[in-house]
């Protein structure tokens, strides 16, 4: 910062210390940064703390095994989130939607291909009855949500009689949804990288996403702009709902199995993997990448914990410190590092950005006329 | 108190812009009358308003004309909000009639009035603040490519959109269209919310006290702008409780007071104390 540059001085070649400031800078800027160092961290410390075990294929697998499926159902957390909601029953929603799957297949006989494809689609429904009560009667989403989430899972525990369900299901839809297929890894990694993918074009690069992110912002501005924001809303609970069902379903395939228990507990895991990637828990802001890294992050404690010998409740203790932790970061830190300027060099104004702008206009002009 | 002159005047024309002193000249020295037969693109008739006990609005008309601004002047309480609301189809008037190019019409919503051309930018409500210039301007409308279910944003035309709206209202955005809505200036999200109205095709843009939180020198950079969207055709009705913003940009003056017209001027026919002292009386 010594050397910056009068003004108007654009030519000076800018030292490679303040290149790599602004790289920090701009890197710091992005909600991924905080899960990415808490990744890189939680590698180093528990490779130190077992380095014959944590380092290892069979750890990976573990961890990618245990991210995946929170990290799907965190995804949709995420996305709501990002829109301005909260929305508690996504456990209870993956434990029913299990529960509607195992049904299909077992007492029905309906083949799988046909079984989980209804219980995303009541997924979805449940999501649907959730954002409708929102939207309709106008009460936030987070009581809504704590009542559906008791509802859900009182009838799931009725329905189960609270004794485990078994099914047989083919091995063939067992090892498409999260058989050990990829050197190893298990195929919900791939529906779980796929997924990120799909719900990052989503929110940067389509509409609904611009709506999204506006809608979590300034929700008045974004209705006044005529952003049909209630539809937003609904669409994003039946989302969120719908993703829940696709961790249970995942997780069906796996165990071969449903219990009263499934999923419970997962709505507030998937609310510290979605703050730990960066999402402002105010809403508006957040990031689908951040929410897969917060996911792994919550894989990684998981797993190291257990095999760095700590006993069992240093899990949450743990968890509990890096959310805080995240939180404290990706608040203060990114709104301080978001006022800050460019480092010298770097101006993000431009005598060139003003020409463009004249030139654009040009054409455009042209074009329309 | 003398600042600097502002650097950033819009390349449309060239206008005497006093921001810097407080003491805002009149953009025309000499107001043309209203050419007779000359449709208003928005006549409030005789409207009225009541919310339970209390009355809102008496008997009110007014005219806003393509290529002037009408100012509207009032104290806290006068009218104003509900009369904007109901131009802007927030609620419908208990009694009179709005036309709208001459045409009677019933606006059910604001979403009715935004098709038919009416904008209205309220103070608060112009920026979501961690989504870029370009982002906020298209909001609502983004460009999209791509068929069916694959429909993507159009991100470049997008920022050629956003760069033709905020030229053609002369407003020159010195840093990057990826700028964030949190480091825009009150002043600048005026604009830009102007800029976005008209780009989007408004003919009569409502303005909620556009300058009444900003610095002297953003405001005069504002009055600016609603110059350059009068210039180009706008009916533009300015609420605000500034005489001075009022007296230096306005073509006609309604003061409201009390829910009732108190009175209708042609800029030229009033001044700061004729102005000042009926709102003292009446209001």
């Amino acid at each position: 910062m010594t050397n910056e540059p009068a003004s108007g001085v654009a030519r000076t070649v800018p030292s490679r210390r303040i290149v790599y400031g602004e790289a920090l800078r701009r890197f710091m800027l992005r909600p991924e940064s905080t899960a990415i160092a808490a990744v890189l961290i939680l590698f180093v410390v528990f490779t130190i703390l077992s380095p014959a075990l944590f380092p290892t294929k069979l750890t990976y697998i573990s961890i990618m095994a245990i991210a995946s499926e929170l990290g799907i159902l965190s995804i949709g957390v995420t996305l709501l989130m990002i829109g301005g909601h909260f929305d508690l029953s996504v456990g209870a929603v993956l434990g029913l939607t299990s529960y509607v799957c195992v049904v299909l297949m077992r007492d029905f006989g309906l083949s799988p291909v046909i079984a989980a494809p209804v219980a995303v689609a009541v997924g979805a429904l449940l999501g649907g009855l959730n954002g409708y009560v929102v939207v309709r009667f106008r009460i936030h989403s987070f009581v809504v949500t704590l009542g559906t989430m008791l509802i859900w899972r009182g009838v799931l525990i009725a329905l189960t009689g609270g004794f485990p369900m078994t099914v047989d299901i083919p091995a063939v839809f067992k090892n498409v949804m999260s058989g050990p297929l990829i050197f190893g890894f298990r195929m919900s990694m791939v529906w779980f990288f796929a997924i990120t993918l799909l719900a990052t074009i989503l929110l940067t690069r389509s509409r609904l996403g611009n709506w999204i992110q506006a809608r979590g912002q300034n929700e008045n501005a974004a209705r006044n702009l005529g952003v049909p924001v209630d539809r937003v809303t609904i669409i994003l609970f039946m989302l969120t709902s719908a993703l829940a069902a696709v961790a249970g379903i995942i997780q069906v395939a796996r165990f071969s199995s449903v219990d009263a228990l499934r999923g419970e507990g997962m709505e507030l895991q998937a609310v510290a993997v979605t703050v730990i990637g960066g999402t402002l828990l105010s809403g508006g802001y957040g990031s689908v990448v951040g929410t897969m890294l917060g996911a792994i992050t919550f894989g990684m404690i998981q797993v190291g914990l257990v095999l760095a010998g700590a006993p069992g409740h240093f899990f949450r203790t743990l968890t509990g410190v890096i959310v805080v932790g995240a939180v404290i970061l990706n608040t203060d830190v990114a709104r301080r590092m978001a006022r800050s300027k460019p480092l010298g060099g770097f101006k993000r104004s431009s005598a060139a950005a003003d020409a463009a702008i004249q030139a654009e206009t040009a054409a455009g002009k042209g074009e329309a006329g | 108190m003398s600042e600097p002159l502002n650097p950033d005047q819009p390349p449309t024309r060239a206008r005497p812009s006093g921001a810097g002193s407080g003491e805002l000249e009149a953009s025309r020295r000499t107001i043309e009358p209203i050419p007779p037969g000359a449709v208003p693109v928005m006549e409030a008739d005789h409207i009225s308003k009541g919310f339970g006990a209390t009355t809102a609005l008496v008997d009110v008309s007014l005219k806003a004309y393509s290529g002037r601004i009408l100012a509207l002047l009032g104290d806290n309480g006068a009218g104003k909000s509900t009369l904007i609301k109901i131009l802007s189809g927030v609620f419908p008037p208990d009694g009179g009639t709005l036309r709208f190019n001459g045409q009677d019409v019933v606006l059910r919503n604001p979403a009715e009035a935004r098709e038919r051309g009416i904008a209205t930018v309220f103070q608060d409500l112009a920026v979501c603040e961690l989504l870029s210039v370009t982002r906020n301007i298209v909001l609502g409308r983004e460009p999209q490519k791509g068929f069916g279910p694959f429909k993507f944003l159009d991100l470049k035309k997008a920022d050629a959109m956003a760069r033709s709206a905020l030229h053609q209202l002369g407003v020159r955005w010195e840093r990057g269209l990826d700028e964030k809505g949190i480091n825009i200036s009150g002043g600048e999200r005026q604009s830009l919310a102007i800029a976005r109205a008209m780009f989007f095709g408004s003919s009569l843009l409502i303005l909620d006290e556009p300058t009444s939180a900003l610095a002297v020198r953003q405001a005069g950079k504002v009055l600016d702008h609603i110059l350059t969207a009068r210039d180009q055709g706008q009916a533009v009705i300015l609420i605000t409780h500034n005489f001075r913003h009022a007296l230096s940009v306005a073509d006609d003056i309604t003061v409201l007071a009390q829910g009732r017209v108190a009175g209708h001027f042609r800029r030229d026919e009033t001044d700061l104390d004729a102005l000042t002292d009926l709102v003292a009386r009446v209001g």
